[in-house]
């Protein structure tokens, strides 16, 4: 009995070793990084910033009047590493890379090309592959440099934002992969730093207005280096391309009235591409097929319950897609000169032969590609209301 | 017989199982992908057929010798001197294999998880609880095999759900246009040379409760091995396309990375780490004792366990003194291990023996 107790005893003890003695991190010794932005500096050095977690703010510390729970810090180097490396000696506390959810591109950064940037992340063993990728026009200190009202802080809005599918959410496993396909380019939602609300404040005149970080439309790179942005009409239209939209609202007008709108909720999408080549150019036939659910209509004359309404709301609605799909589809060909929609790689898995060739200037060949669009949009739902009560009989 | 155990059918398919997968999980998919592109299922198809081949070749070749091992027979066939030769060269071999498994082992937990840990604290540790298990005798590991092995087919059948939302099975294609038959065959040598370790039922069949099932033993065991590769190939390149995969060093890891299931079920390389180190336990355990045993009856000793202790020393400064970095092993494993393992000790020999045996007349007719 004795000896069993002091084997137990010996056996406790060695939960103390377990989280061994070179590499144990303890809670109270990191600064743990939420955002973390990457811009160029005039001097073609890395200026690395770190929106850290406050010890002791960081949970719950939202609520107005206090302190936002995060602190940000900036500096620069030849390397990344580099920089994280004069931060850690400025740093009472080793810096903590697993949770970061953000990676902001600066503009300058983007434009001289990101692979030089992204191999730290893929190398380390801290930061994951699950960050959401983001490109700031300007500086991508201004966006970590920003609270949230909501949130703990604005890295963890921003990544609700692109996770929750308001524009093309892009994780740093969805960048590299499109950074390695030779028939695609990559793209990442541009964050900018908006006025965002307003907290009422108690006996003073003028209320808090404040600024947050927000998702307002597209990067466009080319291989790796940024060309230009798609607004937030024409990211939709991308999202149709590459067939990843998960929600959004199309507004419709109206049957018998141009001037009054229907809002449909898309509630499921389908996108099919087929490329065909006969040697001198590539046609591809896209098909996107979408359900969607009325949740709004401002006309009260034309009775959604007729099947000839109903259909002719569905054509609406599949030429209002075919339109929005058209605005991005323009703009890459025509003024960028970039395959962002993917259709490089669905060359290449129906004609692998004649991809060989083709592949060292897909880009080229994709501004002459001509596209055929068929839209086919269903109305499945129409909410808590079939026809509208105000409809005259 | 220098060791008593007996395992059953059952507690050696899950032995075998073991001996191949936990640690071909983790690098199987860059090591096919890198000749193979998208292709290295087929690649992964081919390595199968050819463990198969040499399951046979081996189990036909042992039941020539009954209650002999690959240690013991190369005597009978070739002569006292020769066969000794013969019988050292594979006692090399297991060594060798172990020193480089011991060092993936470390490698991977030092370049993965605990940078600053010194490579031989992690080895030392391994080495000395297998040297517990190799002094235990071949049952004592089979049997804490049996409690290991459906633990790591769990964890690897929940991280593949888990993983299933993520994958894109349009990545696989085109199908064998961007590799052709020279690349796919390339990228089957290094998955041939680990599923071909097979070759080691020659060891064990006399220590099999039921020595004829050996092949039937041998061929579940590959398929349920194969079959594992398989999806894990699948799902690392449907995940990560062909140019990812070959990039990372330990593309299991980098995909049980990614899972994040309603953003709170993550972070669960814990899984992979669990993985790595309780299947790595066995396999070193197992070559461990293959080595020791091959010693003591090559030098024809009435006891193998004096040799265990000494045996973990060389294989301990083996492994650390094989590569001076991790580029430099992954790098020899990727163009000297495949031929080195496949052609010489799991076909060439094996099939030279035959030959010999044959064509003397020696061993018992094989029996069905």
């Amino acid at each position: 009995m004795k000896i069993r107790f002091i084997c137990l005893l010996l056996l406790a003890f060695t939960a103390a070793l377990l989280s061994g003695c070179w590499d144990r991190k303890e809670m109270n010794t990191l600064a743990i990084v939420l955002g973390a932005g990457i811009d160029h500096t005039p001097g073609n050095q890395v200026m690395l910033t770190l929106q850290l977690a406050r010890p002791g703010y960081t949970l719950g510390a939202a609520n107005g009047g206090e302190e936002p729970g995060i602190w940000v810090v900036s500096e620069t180097g030849r390397t990344v590493y580099e920089a994280q490396g004069k931060l850690a000696n400025r740093l009472s506390r080793r810096i903590y890379w697993s949770h970061n959810v953000i990676l902001v591109f600066g503009e300058d950064a983007a434009r001289q090309g990101i692979r030089r940037y992204t191999s730290f992340f893929s190398r380390s063993m801290q930061d994951r592959e699950t960050t959401w990728v983001m490109v700031a026009p300007g500086q991508a200190r201004d966006i970590l440099e920003t609270s949230s009202v909501l949130e703990d802080s604005s890295a963890q809005a921003a990544a609700y934002l692109e996770r929750a599918g308001t524009c093309y959410g892009i994780r740093f496993l969805d960048l590299k992969v499109m950074l390695a396909a030779k028939g695609d380019n990559p793209v990442a939602p541009r964050v900018e730093v908006v006025a965002s609300g307003v907290t009422p404040v108690l006996d003073e005149e003028e209320p808090v207005r404040t600024k947050s970080a927000a998702l307002t439309g597209t990067a466009v790179f080319r291989d790796d280096k940024l060309v230009g942005w798609l607004d937030e009409t024409e990211t939709r239209g991308l999202l149709w391309l590459r067939g990843e939209l998960e929600q959004g609202v199309v507004v419709v007008p109206s049957p018998d009235n141009p001037g009054k709108y229907s809002s449909v909720e898309i509630i499921g999408m389908h996108m099919k591409v087929k490329p065909q080549y006969d040697g001198n150019t590539v046609r591809c036939n896209v098909k996107i097929v979408t359900e969607g659910e009325l949740r709004e209509q401002q006309s009260t004359e034309v009775d959604i319950t007729q099947p000839e309404i109903h259909a002719e709301l569905e054509n609406k609605m599949a030429g209002v897609i075919a339109n929005e799909a058209r605005l991005a589809l323009n703009k890459a060909q025509e003024e960028y000169g970039v395959d962002i929609f993917n259709f490089g790689t669905a060359f290449h898995r129906k004609y692998p032969r004649e991809w060989a060739e083709l592949q060292d200037r897909w880009n080229e060949v994709f501004t002459g590609v001509q596209v055929d669009l068929t839209v086919e949009a269903n109305l499945k739902f129409t909410g808590l209301t079939g026809r509208r009560g105000s409809i005259k009989e | 017989m220098l060791d008593k155990g007996k395992i059953g059918s059952l507690q050696a398919v899950f032995l075998l199982v073991s001996m191949v997968l936990p640690t071909a999980l983790l690098y199987i998919s860059a090591h096919t992908s890198r000749h193979a592109g998208q292709d290295g299922w087929i690649s992964l198809m081919l390595a199968v057929f050819a463990a198969l081949a040499i399951a046979r070749l081996a189990v036909s070749l042992a039941r020539r010798f009954p209650g002999q091992t690959l240690f013991q027979f190369p005597e009978h066939i070739l002569g006292r001197w020769p066969g000794k030769a013969v019988a050292v060269l594979y006692v090399w071999w297991f060594f060798h294999m172990n020193a480089e498994i011991i060092r993936q082992f470390g490698n991977f937990l030092v370049a993965a998880f605990m940078t600053h840990t010194p490579l031989i604290v992690f080895e030392l540790l391994i080495v000395l609880i297998a040297a517990y298990a190799v002094r235990g005798g071949l049952e004592v590991f089979t049997r804490a095999n049996q409690i290991i092995l459906p633990f790591i087919l769990g964890l690897i059948i929940i991280t593949n759900i888990l993983i299933a939302p993520e994958i894109d099975l349009k990545k696989l294609l085109p199908v064998f246009s961007d590799s052709g038959a020279v690349p796919v065959l390339k990228g089957a040598v290094m998955p041939a040379s680990w599923l071909g370790e097979i070759v080691i039922v020659a060891v064990l069949l006399p220590y099999l409760d039921r020595g004829q099932k050996a092949f039937k033993i041998a061929v579940t065991a590959t398929l349920i091995t194969g079959l594992i590769l398989l999806i894990t190939f699948v799902t690392d390149i449907a995940l990560f396309s062909p140019q990812l995969t070959v990039a990372a060093l330990f593309p299991e890891l980098s995909k049980v990375r990614i899972i994040s299931l309603g953003n709170f079920l993550e972070r669960l390389e814990a899984i992979t780490m669990g993985i790595w180190i309780a299947g790595g336990l066995i396999k070193i355990s197992l070559f461990y004792w293959a080595a020791v045993l091959g010693s003591a009856q090559c030098l024809e000793l009435k006891d193998y366990r004096p040799l265990v202790l000494p045996a973990g020393v060389i294989l301990l400064a083996l492994s650390v003194m094989l590569h001076e970095n991790i580029i430099e092993q992954v790098n020899f494993l990727g163009a000297f291990w495949g031929p080195y393992a496949l052609f010489l000790f799991q076909t060439g020999i094996p099939l030279f023996l035959l030959a010999a045996a044959a064509a003397r007349g020696l061993g018992g007719q094989e029996r069905q």
